[in-house]
């Protein structure tokens, strides 16, 4: 190879992209470690590069995968060991070994999706599945800040709700490709209500959302969105009447939306810290390490976002929210170049379901809308939540894969004679 | 390092770290656009990318491409929309199934026929079928190299094929495999016998590559144009989509 085109192929913006990043972690990590000099940091400094040069060269070695995709979820899993470390040094290694679990996860799903050729024997069973795992809770559930959606089990505890995200995307994204509009919304609508009856508002948003989102992108009607949008609002009015202690916990959060300092002390103290780490932090943060944010209940979960805005900054915050949006930018790619409506649609409802969490998340925590406890995609701490958001990262490269594999058909057809007879 | 010391270098890291973020960004943005890029010169060279034919409408002649899965029917949501009497909003649905053909499904209560005979459940439409929905009369075209069984097409081009006479009973599983036929340039005055959508879709490293690797390379058989084909009256080969799009503007 001559030098041009080695230099050409050093150059590259995606391996630009991933030494970037390597010396992002390396540089943030070896900070960390001239704190209070512990050898964990100096290791992490160390380690957590390798794994990211794995996690987005390596992999796209052993099977066709999107680097960017790749590069852009790594960074925001390193950021979110990065930064839990930094909070509580356990939970720093707990989240990477979750962390590790997820990529195996992720390469799972991108096998699954890339090479089984058909969901439909397996549709019902994941929808039969689904509901009996969301029910599962009101049975032996444990209750966590006032959500009835925990299972415990053998000293860990997790949320089934997590788990059913990637089953419910598969389902809805098979049966809407075969235009099974209603039943859908049916089996959309059942789920959400369980939610809605274990307290987990924030999630059963994330599921309503999704929701309609697939049913416009398959249908084009304005109509159904308005029809859903009008049902769900029937049935908060419904519910408030029937079940008002239920409805009165999703109320609080809205009254104190609306305004937190009336109740600074009690039901406000949250979204207050919150909102006051991020106004300390300004425009370029107080430096990593040398925040407070820990002062806020939840920071490791919910409230990740303010911890990063306090330490990196503002600027910082919109660098972490753009690279979000590019993650859901290249979802949408991936589903505009898909051949087949399930693929196309199993892809628009993975970029749907992230946006929306983020939104739902972020919005929470800058007081845009009302606050709803689910985790931040890839940063928070929370093994189920991390494994499942890798896990619809790997839903759409594997999609990307089978775009990929499509394109070499069409060549090959096109090698063949192609053209109309 | 004391306190103060590594606040003072944690002010300082702050700096760096917003800029190697925008860098990470702008190296993304890089990245996307250079994709999306690579990805347009790609559908240049494949027109016919995601398409396995066009349907044809026999009683106006027009055409529409023909996705691998989607709906016929009226609607405009439609991947094939036909506005013709009795054709529903949603009529039949269609999925291209490797080895078989077509699938076709008609929507409940939807009346839908095969070379005449009414189906009800699902059924396999292959090259040169014709159906009807409501009033509206179709045919299937397909793309040559496609895997579906359709010895009648076959026999009907027995002559350009690189096959004996005698061998008319040529097995679809027979023909070869895509990089035993790397096209040829086209001689002057002679043409593919069978039309060539992407005749040079391949680079010509791609080509060469192909042609070296698999020694010696059966070369596609062209026919001798007849004078009066040589010159006017040859039309060349037109992508389904280029044409429906200029039908529409029509």
């Amino acid at each position: 190879m001559s030098d041009k085109n080695k230099k050409r192929r050093r150059l590259t913006p995606g391996r630009a992209m991933v030494s970037t990043v390597m010396l992002f972690f390396f540089l943030a990590f070896f900070l960390l470690f001239l704190k209070d000099f512990a050898w964990q940091s100096l290791a992490l400094s160390l380690v957590v590069p390798v794994i990211i040069l794995f996690g987005s060269v390596g992999i796209t070695k052993l099977f066709p995968a999107d680097t960017l995709l790749l590069s852009l979820t790594n960074f925001l899993c390193a950021l979110g060991v990065l930064v839990l470390y930094r909070l509580d040094p356990d939970r720093g290694f707990t989240q990477a070994v979750n962390y590790g679990v997820g990529v195996a996860a992720m390469i799972g799903c991108t096998l699954l999706i890339r090479y089984l050729p058909s969901f439909r024997f397996v549709n019902w069973a994941f929808m039969l599945a689904s509901i009996g795992l969301l029910a599962l809770p009101l049975v032996i559930g444990t209750e966590r800040n006032g959500a009835n959606s925990w299972i415990t089990l053998g000293g860990r505890s997790f949320q089934p709700s997590e788990i059913v995200k990637i089953a419910l995307l598969i389902s809805m994204a098979h049966m809407l490709s075969r235009r099974k509009v209603i039943f859908t919304m049916g089996f959309a609508a059942i789920c959400v209500l369980i939610l809605a009856v274990q307290n987990d508002f924030g999630t059963a948003l994330l599921y309503f959302g999704t929701a309609l989102v697939l049913g416009y992108a398959s249908t084009g009607n304005l109509l159904l969105v308005g029809a859903g949008v009008g049902g769900a609002g029937a049935a908060v009015v419904l519910g408030n009447m029937i079940m008002p202690d239920k409805f009165a916990r999703a109320m609080s959060r809205v009254e104190v939306w609306l305004d937190p300092w009336q109740d600074v002390q009690g039901a406000g103290y949250q979204i207050v810290q919150g909102l006051i780490a991020m106004a300390n932090g300004g425009l370029w943060g107080v430096g990593l390490g040398a925040g407070n944010a820990t002062v806020i209940p939840e920071h490791y979960n919910d409230f990740i976002f303010a911890v990063i805005v306090n330490e990196f900054g503002m600027l910082f915050g919109l660098i972490v929210i753009l690279m979000y949006a590019f993650i859901m930018i290249r979802g949408i790619m991936i589903a505009r170049n898909t051949r087949t409506m399930f693929h196309a649609l199993l892809a628009t409802g993975c970029a749907a379901m992230i946006a929306l969490q983020v939104f739902v998340i972020i919005g929470g925590n800058i007081k845009l809308i009302p606050l709803t406890g689910i985790t931040l995609p890839f940063i928070s701490y929370g093994g189920t939540s991390l494994v499942s958001s890798l896990c619809i990262i790997g839903i759409l490269q594997g999609v990307a894969a089978r775009n990929a594999a499509g394109i070499h058909e069409d060549r090959e057809l096109a090698m063949q004679g192609g053209g109309v007879r | 390092m004391s306190s103060d010391a590594y606040e003072l270098l944690a002010m300082l890291m702050r700096y760096v770290f917003i800029a190697l973020g925008a860098v990470i960004l702008f190296r993304a943005l890089r990245q996307m656009r250079k994709d999306a890029r690579a990805h347009k010169k790609e559908m240049k060279q494949l027109p016919d990318a995601g398409l396995i034919g066009e349907v044809v409408d026999l009683d106006t002649g027009k055409s529409q491409p023909l996705p691998r899965e989607g709906l016929m029917g009226s609607g405009s949501g439609c991947d094939i929309r036909l506005k013709r009497r009795k054709v529903r909003r949603r009529h039949v649905l269609f999925t291209f199934v490797e080895g078989k053909g077509l699938r076709i499904k008609p929507h409940l209560g939807s009346w839908v026929a095969m070379e005449g005979v009414e189906i009800t459940a699902p059924a396999y439409a292959l090259h040169g079928t014709q159906m009807t929905l409501g009033e509206a009369h179709i045919r299937i075209r397909l793309f040559a190299g496609l895997n579906v069984p359709n010895p009648a097409a076959f026999q009907r081009d027995a002559q350009s094929l690189p096959m004996d006479e005698a061998n008319e009973e040529m097995p679809w599983s027979g023909m070869p495999l895509p990089f035993e036929q790397v096209p040829q340039a086209q001689p002057p005055g002679q043409r593919p016998v069978t039309q060539m959508t992407w005749d040079y879709a391949y680079s010509l490293e791609e080509l060469d590559e192909a042609r070296q690797g698999q020694q010696p390379v059966q070369t596609m058989p062209y026919v001798q144009l007849p004078e009066d084909e040589q010159t006017e009256d040859y039309v060349p080969y037109e992508s389904p989509v280029v044409r429906h799009r200029r039908s529409e503007r029509r």
